[in-house]
């Protein structure tokens, strides 16, 4: 069944004219030959000297003894050097916005996978010319629109360009909408759940329309899909997917879409690869690569390099590199000029690369033979090759001079004129011998300042002479030969003289007439350039790439020791042993092995603090953060369970290192609250240096977000008409979601019970929205649930129990205090700060004692952050229950450390000292509640993560690192590379809450 | 003896089980004995008696003998801080940062310096009673929004009315310098010369305001002889003539290093006095600030560094820097949503600062007399001297330590209610788990 589709659906395009002429018949000759050139048959190999025979738009021989056919016409492209026609590996025109809603289409305009980017595409004459004045002879036509946006094809960019192949691969991009109408996705995080979601809708379409075929009479017929068809068929042919990447994080993202989908991973380069190749390490995606490096910072104007992050300074030198890195790590790849402002940059460029180190064989291969073999064109593209397209790049020297020029190009065995052939300037001085005598001799262009126009020019020129200077007349150029005369007299001959030369690398031979004497011989050489203006060229960065890229980046991994022995510290255990003055603790293997008050080891066998007068805490946990996540609030559906905190995980948040200086080790990454049913949380552990996927703590239970009250209810801005507006509506939508899980849940069930309907009946689709609605059923899945008010809270328990679940956190939850007694009977944690209040109206009662309150009641109770900034001193926050409702300070630490690990379902590995859990803790030079002491050392699974010593190194490297490339940007001239600016975003405010600033949705989480 | 002997009286605030009612007129003088005297301006005065009258500070010895008609507290061991002051805050003009209704800060409009804070302050916002239990009796109330806000008024946390209330009116003038940022982003339409004339364009806005006031004082001054026609009414321009023509301070708000660059140009063009508030890239213009004597509010203590590549305990650092520098500050608490009600922890922004290289003294001095000195109000507040305010408060523990216990506050010698909203609900749930037999409540 699959066959008889794909023959409808690609029909590959053989035939090329079947329309009607209306006019006299053209037909030109299409048999040629090209003589005398050096022909670049493929990377690295040459023919000195050879000749091609092109017939009916193909390579009919090439070689060096090749005879000319009877029937061709001989070009002689001496002095020229022939390349296979390049192809360029990613042409973007726009799209065609299909706005018609057609029954068959994807109820999301966004996913078109049935869209073809060649079935209409508009290619202005003046790219067309700029593509092939590069040597671009063929290019793989991308669509520009939608997440899916569809699929590639290729174009053969002859005049008036027509498509080869109208399917090569799918693409996928990442953007969302942050303006106009509220629809969904509107975030990074609704995005990636979306794609999941719509492969496998596509699984299930394809599945369902066989078995609905099969079984007519057992199903309902399914309707019709064309998008969820050509998804699901580019998966079957095993079609490329190609990732629109926009920075180092989307790259790790792609590969996590790839490897549970299992696709065939493409990736269109943002020029960030290097920042985190071992992402990509057992992926092996194809690359395609644009060289839009970033122009030079502007650092020169008062402060004003204060707005360059350390990354972008960094960036701007290592660009170039990006290749290169991606070649020394064995990937394939292709060069694209796509994302130059000025396409003419794009030589320059791989100049640059060429001088830092890549080879220039390496790059004629990314341009002609590796596309040709990734895009299925190995057979007739590519190379200069009997039997391949006569696909040629003329140049009138070596293309990868920047100064020679691309004569023209052969597409299809039709040359287009690009520009003339370099002729050679007799302009400057030469030494000129003459008659035994050596002078010197100027040519000028009296044009030269007075127009742009290069092929115009009055020449004039003089002779010095023993402090003379004798004016050149009858001065003629014609290409390469020059005629002039002088006047005889002035150099102590007679008569008139006249040069008659030619020029030849840089030297002008020739003879001379004299009315006295006959013909004799003179030479003149050009003079060396002055080389000061000659630009150096570039090597490679010196600068290593660090882990994250930027600022406090590290250079290699951390060590981890065998074992840590701290003796004699206070150890604030956080377990059933309290507080410890003057004991010892090993870490062995990334665990606690051992808390005594003595404990020795065999000298050497591991790492000894001494402890003396230090304080050791668990390692600090907040239960509310949204840091290090790229996007916060999938706020456009009031139930979006689909989507995943850890899908956005950004590993280059600064706040994961600050955080660790202020003893942070663990983090519940949280959905905003703009839905009563969020996303899914992620904890993680501050690994800072590690991937995404690094930073995830693998034992935490899974978890989502719930919210209540105004955030839901959408009371706090303008312009919105979801449901619910009320809390009323808010119970209803909870109670309508479960009840469409349990329905869902029993369909599945239904179908995984009986084997006969599983052959036969259309399987239940796979719904990812409710999936983590069943997980919560069934108890898999703990509901933390943003709430303030105690009729909220009250209600939300109610609404469990009747489901048969637990709430595991309310989060913020300040009227906590005034329900503490039913929160504890239904057994949920409460995660609460320590003294806001004010900033909304459902947070009018809040009162400081809530946290002290609810744990004399027995709600287990923690303090977290929902900030940036806080969640590097929650330990201070912690002390805060001491002067409000006098908790203990034992009672007060576990607010942040085993509290939280207990509600976040952790305690088996982290939040108290004790052995066998996770070695993370922290080091203090004071008791760990005041705001005097300071964290000396954070530790995370026995690695440490953060030293006030270290921090100063990295502090004074920084510091040296940016004054340095100052320094050098300052002393780099002209512009440096040109053509696409970096994004400056190093100001942007970390202050507010995190989730004031992302995804535009107004959503506060306070 | 028939003076009134009170020992340990200091509970009594929370006996009050209603709203916070206003202190009354200090009647009789008081004579606090054996205190610890955190005076600010001196050294720590232990074992001193302190006597004040009338509201204001009339002996501070040893062994004052008391009159007759005087209330004698023993406060043997007891500290004696005077009250933090807030230099910016929207102390009475917000209520509930979401709720439009309850927000008087911000006036429509780029240019108000005639807007008053203290003409909209509401003396029964729960704010005040939750903001003064902590120890800070004293606000300056500052209008926001726009290039020019409007004029702040230092506010005494207690009184029936506004005007009560007012301890200085105008504070000063509030300007939100333009930013000086210029966008090179790919996705940026304008051209860099675009924005550099924006940002002068709004610069020389300003200085035609400034000239304009200076003109229109002439005019009002020194009226024509030639016509009978007036200078018609301006009302912002006349309001910034004690700015402009007496050099009343401007508060310049801004935190980046061109900003405050550029401030400190235009005031000494204009001639003006200017103070920086926000002033997170000060310690990067230090000379600027001290050859041109410019002091700053240093907005924030406890926050992130504004860029990747900063110090991360660079904000922590940053009084300890600009004192060791010389350069004269005082501290904040960060204001705006959601953070407005909780001018309460401004001690805390003193022991960050102080647990970060800034001296005790100094970081207890950042939020009393510095800033009562930056405010124009030392002559009256600021510091435990004679013939200044009695408006300070009595504490179990030291000023500088986390988790205070404050006995009892003065304003201007009247006593202050130090219970408030908060510890009511507090008090009213701990009954409920009572009553459930939770007798550790």
């Amino acid at each position: 069944m699959l066959k008889n589709i794909l023959y409808i659906i690609f029909p590959f395009l053989l035939v090329a004219q079947t329309e009607p002429n209306e006019n006299l018949q053209k037909n030109s000759p299409r048999v040629w030959t090209l003589t005398n050139g050096m022909i670049h048959t493929a990377p690295g190999d040459f023919i000195k000297g050879g000749s091609i025979v092109i017939r009916d738009g193909k390579i009919e021989a090439v070689g060096r003894y090749i005879k000319s056919p009877k029937d061709a016409y001989e070009i002689n492209l001496e002095g020229a050097h022939v390349y296979a026609g390049f192809i360029e590996s990613w042409l973007e025109t726009k799209s065609y916005n299909d706005k018609s809603k057609t029954k068959r289409r994807h109820w999301d305009l966004k996913v078109r996978p049935d869209y073809r980017s060649v079935d209409n595409f508009d290619l202005k004459e003046k790219d067309l010319k700029a593509l092939r004045s590069l040597g671009f002879t063929s290019a793989q036509l991308a669509p520009t629109q939608g997440i899916f946006r569809g699929q590639t094809g290729i174009v053969s960019l002859s005049d008036g360009p027509r498509a080869i192949n109208s399917s090569i691969a799918q693409v996928i991009d990442f953007k969302y909408r942050t303006k106009g109408a509220r629809t969904y996705p509107r975030s990074l995080l609704g995005v990636i759940a979306h794609i999941r979601q719509t492969f496998y809708d596509s699984d299930w379409y394809l599945k369902a329309q066989e078995i609905v075929q099969a079984y007519p009479t057992e199903n309902e017929p399914i309707s019709s899909n064309s998008s969820l068809e050509s998804l699901g068929l580019s998966r079957a042919l095993n079609k490329p997917f190609i990732f629109v990447s926009s920075n180092e994080n989307s790259n790790s993202r792609a590969m996590n879409i790839t490897k549970e989908f299992d696709l065939t991973p493409w990736i269109l380069g943002s020029g960030y690869e290097y920042r985190n190749l071992d992402s990509f390490a057992d992926i092996n995606p194809f690359f395609i690569i644009p060289i839009n490096f970033p122009s030079k910072p502007n650092v020169a104007k008062y402060m004003s390099d204060l707005q360059y992050s350390t990354k972008e300074l960094k960036h701007w030198d290592i660009a170039p590199d990006n290749l290169l890195y991606l070649f020394n790590a064995n990937h394939n790849f292709s060069i694209t000029s796509h994302g130059l402002k000025k396409k003419s940059d794009f030589r320059k460029n791989l100049q640059k690369i060429i001088d830092r180190g890549l080879n220039k064989d390496i790059v004629l291969a990314a341009l002609t033979t590796i596309p040709a073999e990734a895009l299925g064109l190995e057979k007739s593209n590519g190379k200069i090759a009997r039997g391949y397209n006569a696909n040629l790049v003329i140049v009138d020297g070596e293309y990868f001079d920047p100064k020679s020029k691309v004569v023209s190009v052969w597409v299809e065995g039709k040359e287009i004129y690009i520009s003339s052939k370099k002729t050679p300037s007799f302009l400057g001085e030469w030494s000129l011998k003459y008659d035994g005598t050596a002078y010197e001799l100027k040519i000028v262009d009296l044009l030269k300042d007075q127009t742009n126009n290069i092929e115009n020019k009055i020449y004039s020129g003089s002779i010095y002479y023993q402090g003379k200077t004798i004016d050149l007349y009858n001065i003629d150029i014609f290409e390469s030969s020059i005629s002039f005369s002088i006047n005889g007299a002035l150099i102590g001959h007679k008569g008139s003289i006249t040069f008659n030369g030619e020029l030849k690398d840089d030297q002008i031979i020739g003879t001379t007439k004299n009315t006295n004497i006959d013909k004799s011989s003179f030479q003149a050489d050009r003079k060396t350039k002055d080389n000061s203006k000659e630009i150096k060229p570039e090597s490679r960065s010196s600068l290593s790439v660090y882990k994250p890229e930027g600022a406090y980046g590290l250079i290699k991994k951390h060590p981890k020791p065998n074992a840590i022995l701290i003796n004699d510290a206070t150890l604030w255990t956080c377990g059933p042993k309290g507080t410890l003055a003057e004991w010892d603790i090993l870490f062995v293997d990334g665990k606690i092995e051992q808390v005594a008050p003595d404990i020795t080891v065999p000298q050497g066998s591991a790492v000894v603090i001494e402890g003396a007068g230090k304080h050791i805490t668990p390692g600090l946990i907040d239960c509310h953060s949204h840091s290090a996540a790229s996007s916060i609030n999938e706020g456009t559906q009031y139930i979006t369970s689909e989507v995943r905190m850890r899908d956005v995980i950004d590993p280059n948040d600064i706040n994961i290192y600050r955080q660790l200086g202020g003893g942070l080790t663990t983090a519940n990454v949280l959905h905003g609250s703009a839905n009563p049913i969020g996303g899914q949380n992620v904890v993680i552990k501050l690994r800072w240096g590690s991937n995404a996927n690094e930073l995830i703590f693998k034992n935490a239970p899974e978890g989502i977000k719930f919210a209540l009250g105004e955030n839901v209810k959408q009371a706090n801005w303008s312009g919105t008409n979801r449901y619910p507006q009320t809390r009323m509506g808010v119970e209803q939508v909870i109670r309508d979601a479960f009840r469409a899980a349990l329905d869902y849940k029993h369909a599945n069930d239904n179908y995984s019970r009986n084997s006969k309907n599983q052959r036969t009946k259309t399987p239940p689709r796979k719904d990812l929205e409710l999936d983590a609605l069943v997980e919560i059923l069934e108890g898999k899945r703990l509901v933390h649930c943003h709430s303030y008010r105690q009729d909220e809270i009250l209600m939300l328990t109610r609404v469990a129990e009747d489901f048969g679940f637990k709430i595991a956190t309310f989060q913020h939850v300040l009227e906590g205090y005034k329900v503490a007694d039913r929160i504890a009977e239904h057994g949920a944690g409460a995660s609460t700060f320590s003294d806001w209040w004010q900033y909304k109206y459902e947070v009018i009662d809040a009162i400081p004692y809530n946290g002290s309150m609810m744990t004399k009641s027995n709600v287990l109770v923690s303090y977290n952050s929902d900030d940036d900034e806080l969640a590097r001193r929650l330990n201070t926050e912690a002390a805060k229950a001491i002067q409000y409702g006098e908790l203990s300070p034992n009672e007060a630490l576990k607010l942040v450390t085993i509290n939280p690990a207990k509600q976040l379902k952790i305690d088996k590995y982290v939040g108290s000292l004790e052995p066998k859990k996770d070695a993370d803790f922290v080091i203090w030079d004071g008791e760990p509640l005041s705001i005097y002491s300071k964290v000396e050392e954070t530790w995370i699974d026995g690695i440490r993560y953060f030293s006030q010593t270290d921090n100063k190194m990295l502090e004074e490297r920084d510091y040296q690192l940016r004054k340095d490339l100052i320094q050098k940007i300052l002393s780099t001239k002209g512009n440096g590379s040109s053509t696409s600016n970096i994004n400056n975003s190093s100001l942007k405010n970390h202050e507010g809450h995190s989730c004031d600033i992302i995804d535009n949705t107004g959503v506060y989480d306070e | 003896m028939n003076n009134r002997l009170v020992v340990f009286l200091f509970l009594v605030g929370l006996t009050f089980a209603n709203d916070q009612i206003p202190g009354e007129d200090q009647k009789r003088p008081i004579l606090l004995k054996g205190g610890v005297l955190h005076t600010v301006s001196t050294e720590v005065l232990e074992g001193y008696d302190i006597l004040f009258s009338k509201g204001k500070i009339v002996r501070i010895e040893k062994n004052i003998m008391a009159s007759p008609e005087t209330d004698v507290y023993d406060v043997f061991g007891k500290h004696i801080i005077p009250s933090y002051i807030a230099p910016i805050t929207r102390i009475g003009l917000v209520e509930i940062g979401l709720v439009k209704q309850t927000r008087d800060y911000a006036e429509r409009g780029t240019y108000n310096p005639n807007v008053k804070a203290n003409v909209s302050y509401n003396p029964d916002s729960e704010l005040i009673p939750i903001t003064r239990s902590n120890g800070v009796l004293i606000a300056n109330s500052v209008p926001a929004g726009g290039r020019i806000s409007g004029q702040s008024s230092v506010m005494m946390l207690d009184g029936w009315t506004w005007e009560q209330a007012t301890l200085k009116h105008p504070s000063g003038l509030h300007i939100n310098w333009p930013s000086m940022r210029i966008n090179y982003g790919s996705n940026i339409k304008k051209s860099e010369k675009q924005q550099r004339e924006e940002i002068q364009k709004s610069i020389r806005d300003l200085d035609d305001m400034i000239r304009n006031v200076r003109a229109y004082f002439q005019r009002i001054k020194q009226r024509s002889r030639l016509s009978d026609e007036r200078q018609k009414a301006d009302l912002r321009l006349e309001s910034m003539i004690p700015f402009v023509i007496e050099q009343k301070s401007i508060f310049v708000h801004a935190n980046e290093a061109r900003q405050i660059k550029s401030a400190v140009d235009w005031a000494r063009k204009n001639d003006l006095k200017i103070i920086i508030v926000g002033a997170s890239d000060s310690w990067r213009l230090t000379d600027l600030l001290i050859k041109n004597n410019i002091p700053v509010i240093i907005d924030q203590v406890e926050k992130i560094p504004t860029r990747r590549f900063e110090p991360i305990h660079l904000p922590y650092k940053l009084p300890s820097i600009l004192k060791a520098q010389g350069v004269q500050f005082c501290l904040n608490t960060i204001i705006g949503y959601p953070n407005d009600g909780n001018i309460r922890n401004l001690p805390n922004e003193a022991m960050r600062a102080s647990a970060y290289g800034l001296d005790k003294n100094e970081a207890l001095r950042s939020i009393t007399l510095s800033t009562a000195e930056i405010l124009g109000i030392d002559h009256m507040v600021g510091s435990l001297d004679i013939g200044k305010d009695a408006t300070f408060f009595i504490s179990e523990t030291p000023p500088m330590e986390m988790n205070p216990k404050i006995l009892m506050a003065f304003i201007q010698g009247r006593e202050v209610d130090l219970n408030n909203h908060q510890k009511m609900l507090y008090k009213k749930y701990q009954e409920k788990y009572r009553r459930q037999g939770q007798l550790n409540q």
